[in-house]
């Protein structure tokens, strides 16, 4: 399997704390991958050093065949690799149409085009219903929506979910599970952050665990669940640290 | 109800456009014809800072440079190369253009109050130098325009309605740009900057670049404003072109009108005008600071209670009726 | 050429404390309420024209007249922050921006109105006085006004590190959302934080009366530098604002030494943009990269 996404000893730190040490994994193409750990343990921070809103001291980041330490997070997203954030970042002023456009004018400049593509999007992730609603007065959940697809709209081939499901109710996330699903027999590889260890479950078929920047484990759900490390990591000192950068 | 709105748009263009045609023929009063050269003038300035700071958000309060810098390089090939004030107005336009990259350069590395702050600051950096170099810009004293009578290819003329209409030409460049600019995704990428970069960043706009390109744009209209302001009053000097109260009105009449509108500018600067013109025949000239303190009440008022301005006081009530099944964007 | 420079230095210092009333204001009230007050000169110039009036109607001295400026001018601060600012907090940029930059337009003009563009003056005993040590001239005036913006200074320090209400406004500039949780009431502390940063603005103002004019845009100047100190200083960092306004009056005590009586203003601005340019991160609304 061609590899989509190859990380190698990446590394990053903010004054004296270590937020990313020496993190190495890879992700194949058309696969789904979970990165999980307690918070602080440097998961949007990794998600940030890939999609170049942070610049790592160290180490290297391939996706699809080509180096992209240095590039911009625009130049990251014309490469195929589209994320969300933790907390969404709508476009408050605009609508939900206006703010799928936005990112479908990345692979098309015409209205009509793409409106086009926005509607598919908007309809993928089930928002059609509010397509002319102002995204500052959507809730909480349908702004993480959004914002899936709008990313959905830049045409990815890897996207980045960072605790999409965060808040969600049982059923809710039994609807993002497939979703998810659905994207991945499209064909995209998907690195998600997620705290919900039912849905991690359902959707990744591989796992990296980070703690404390460091990646403590990785493999499939089962070996994972089993994990000594991990197990300390999640009932031990883990949760005794929140550091403050875990917040952006 | 929309649908009917809309093909009524051009109708009701056309009308306008017939009234603001023949509206200087039928003004005599020199004082009347003035305030409607301002308010074209100021409308067009206006527009130009909207496409920057009111699309991108980008509240820039140093727009001044660049209506100084079209005044001084119109005036200096004007006098010293006898090269024509519509050539220099170009040329204006082009120095500002390319001043306002390395102005941006630095500027944009700042964002919310700190850009405002570095905007000011760049533009009075400007004032002292053209304030300090007496050589090729006349210092403080300045100078005046020579009189050449009417001299249409010199950008002068006996009728006070000829400066209207290039006024008015100004202003129909502008709105025309940004008309377009709304309607492209050019438009959809700078609000999305000013909404929010990172996410902006995060979905594919290159937004050093958008915000670099808008800035030149808004700065080579601007400066356009500057030579044909100078054109009109026959003199220049620093505390004319450069003179702060021209970044603080193209700031305000977009947010009175209504900040990331079309015609935002243009009602806001017809608002504050107007107001301006009514305080001045009432009280005369005598106390000075009445213009601007109504003009900071008004403001104050605006933010405080509507901050999407005039226009956007209309659009809820134009929506207000039919909320429920919101019209197409 | 050594005793010149000495004399720059000094007058740059003397001044310098001024600015730092100005800066520590600003630096203040972006820590806890995350807010540029862009009027925060005009509210030296308040303190100005009111201990011109107590001077000149009831003949109180201007250094002394601080007793009455500081208080006024607390409650100024209590009132905008209660009325005005606390309506736009939580918008966004353009309503944070332009609701103290229409005060500051409206505060200039309303005195425009009511004073005239004329200086207005106060003469003191101290005025025309000063030390002569060695071959320098130290202006009574200045001293004072140094000595008691340095006081002030201390205190405000010693404010902000002993008593709860002190350590709550440095615990809201911190972390506005943890001085939430521990139970700190945001609009209180603003309301604080508004009327230190006026008072000291008003302070300012009684200090420079005795040799500095009072008119409507004399506050401009002082706002510019306290804008440069702030951020040479680091945003919010109140001992940072302190040095950087020292620093600042003694770089344009230099410029006008060395470049010219009217280069004062261009050292200020081109020191301004010099460090937007070289440290524009860690600023307001700076990459937080």
């Amino acid at each position: 399997m061609a590899e989509a996404l190859v990380i190698r000893n990446l590394s990053k730190r903010f004054g004296g704390l270590r937020a990313v040490q020496d993190v190495t994994f890879s992700v194949g193409e058309n696969e789904t991958l979970a990165l999980i750990g307690p918070n602080g343990a440097g998961k949007t921070t990794s998600f940030n050093l890939i999609t170049g809103f942070f610049r790592p001291d160290a180490g290297s980041i391939t996706a699809f065949g080509r180096e992209i330490v240095g590039l911009r997070p625009h130049d990251i997203c014309a490469h195929g690799l589209a994320r969300t954030f933790q907390v969404a970042k709508p476009f408050g002023a605009m609508t939900v149409l206006a703010n799928v456009m936005t990112g479908a004018f990345l692979r098309d400049k015409r209205i009509e085009a793409a409106r086009q593509k926005a509607r598919e999007a908007i309809d993928f992730v089930g928002l059609s219903a509010k397509e002319q609603t102002p995204a500052r007065d959507l809730t909480t959940i349908d702004q993480r929506r959004l914002e899936m697809a709008r990313a959905l709209a830049t045409e990815p081939r890897l996207l980045l979910l960072d605790e999409v499901m965060a808040g969600l109710n049982p059923s809710e996330i039994d609807q993002a599970v497939a979703l998810i699903g659905k994207l991945s027999k499209r064909g995209l590889t998907i690195v998600i952050v997620e705290h919900v260890m039912r849905a991690i479950m359902a959707v990744a078929r591989h796992i990296v665990v980070l703690d404390h920047g460091q990646k403590i484990a990785e493999g499939s759900p089962r070996e994972i669940v089993e994990h000594p490390e991990v197990i300390r990591a999640y009932l031990g000192s883990g949760y005794a640290h929140v550091p403050a950068s875990e917040a952006r | 109800m929309k649908r009917n709105w809309r093909a009524s748009t051009p109708l009701a263009l056309g009308a306008v456009a017939i009234v603001l045609l023949v509206l200087p023929l039928s003004v005599k009063s020199a004082f009347v014809l003035d305030i409607f050269i301002r308010i074209l003038l100021f409308a067009f300035i206006g527009t130009a800072w909207n496409l920057m700071g009111g699309y991108a958000k980008q509240l820039s309060l140093g727009h001044v440079a660049y209506f100084g810098l079209g005044a001084y390089t119109s005036t200096i090939l004007q006098i010293d190369f006898d090269i024509s004030p519509w050539i220099g107005m170009l040329a204006g336009g082009v120095v500002a253009a390319l001043a306002s990259l390395p102005i941006g350069w630095l500027c944009f590395r700042l964002r919310g109050p700190y850009f405002t702050i570095a905007t000011i600051a760049t533009a009075q950096v400007l004032m002292l130098i053209f304030l300090k170099f007496r050589d090729f810009a006349w210092g403080a004293e300045g100078t005046t325009i020579p009189n050449l009578g009417n001299a249409p290819l010199m950008m002068q003329f006996d009728a006070k309605s000829a400066y209207y209409y290039v006024a008015l030409g100004l202003l129909v460049i502008g709105l025309a740009i940004t008309w377009l600019v709304e309607r492209s995704f050019i438009g959809y990428y700078l609000v999305a900057i000013g909404e929010n970069e990172d996410a902006a960043e995060a979905i594919g706009v290159d937004a050093p670049r958008m915000k670099r390109d808008i800035y030149m744009i808004s700065a080579f209209l601007t400066a356009l404003a500057g030579t044909f302001y100078i054109q009109y009053i026959y003199f220049i000097d620093p505390a004319t072109a450069f003179n702060f109260s021209i970044s603080i009105e193209a700031a305000l009449v977009s947010i009175v009108g209504g900040i990331g509108t079309l015609w935002g500018p243009v009602i806001g600067t017809v608002l504050l005008e107007t107001t301006s013109a009514l305080l001045q025949s009432w009280l005369g000239s005598r106390i000075g600071g009445i213009q601007l303190t109504v003009y900071s009440l008004i403001l104050m008022a605006v933010i405080l209670w509507r901050p999407t301005g005039i226009m956007g006081f209309l659009r809820e009530m134009r929506l207000r009726p039919w909320r429920a099944r919101p019209a197409q964007a | 050429m050594l005793e010149t420079l000495a004399q720059a230095v000094i007058n740059g210092l003397l001044i310098g404390g001024i600015y730092a009333l100005v800066s520590i204001g600003v630096t203040l009230i972006f820590g806890v309420v995350k807010i540029v007050n862009f009027a925060q000169g005009e509210f030296v110039m308040i303190g100005m024209y009111l201990s011109f009036f107590l001077a000149t109607q009831f003949g109180i001295d201007p250094v002394v007249s601080l007793v009455v400026t500081m208080p006024v001018l607390f409650v100024v601060g209590v009132l905008i922050q209660h009325f005005l600012i606390r309506r736009v907090l939580g918008q966004n940029d353009m309503p944070q921006i332009f609701l103290t930059f229409a005060l500051s337009l409206l505060l200039v003009n309303l005195s425009l109105m009511l004073f005239t563009a004329n200086y207005r003056t106060v003469h003191t005993w101290y005025s025309d006085e000063a030390l002569h040590i060695g071959g320098l001239y130290i202006p009574l005036a200045k001293l004072f006004a140094f000595a008691l913006a340095m006081v002030l200074s201390a205190a405000l320090w010693i404010f902000l590190h002993t008593t709860d209400l002190g350590k709550a406004m440095r615990a809201a500039a911190q972390n506005r959302d943890v001085a939430m949780l521990m139970g700190i009431n945001p609009n209180r502390v603003f309301c604080v934080a508004l009327g230190v940063a006026l008072a000291l603005a008003g302070a300012a103002g009684s200090l420079l009366m005795p040799f500095y004019p009072a008119y409507p845009l004399v506050g401009q100047v002082f706002v510019l530098m306290a804008f440069v100190a702030v951020v040479l200083g680091t945003l919010g960092n109140v001992p940072g604002a302190l040095v950087a306004s020292l620093m600042m009056g003694v770089a344009e005590s230099l410029g006008i030494q060395f470049i010219g009586a009217d280069s004062g203003l261009i050292v200020v601005f081109l020191m301004l943009l010099l460090t937007l340019a070289l440290r524009p991160s860690g600023l307001a609304g700076g990459r937080a990269r």
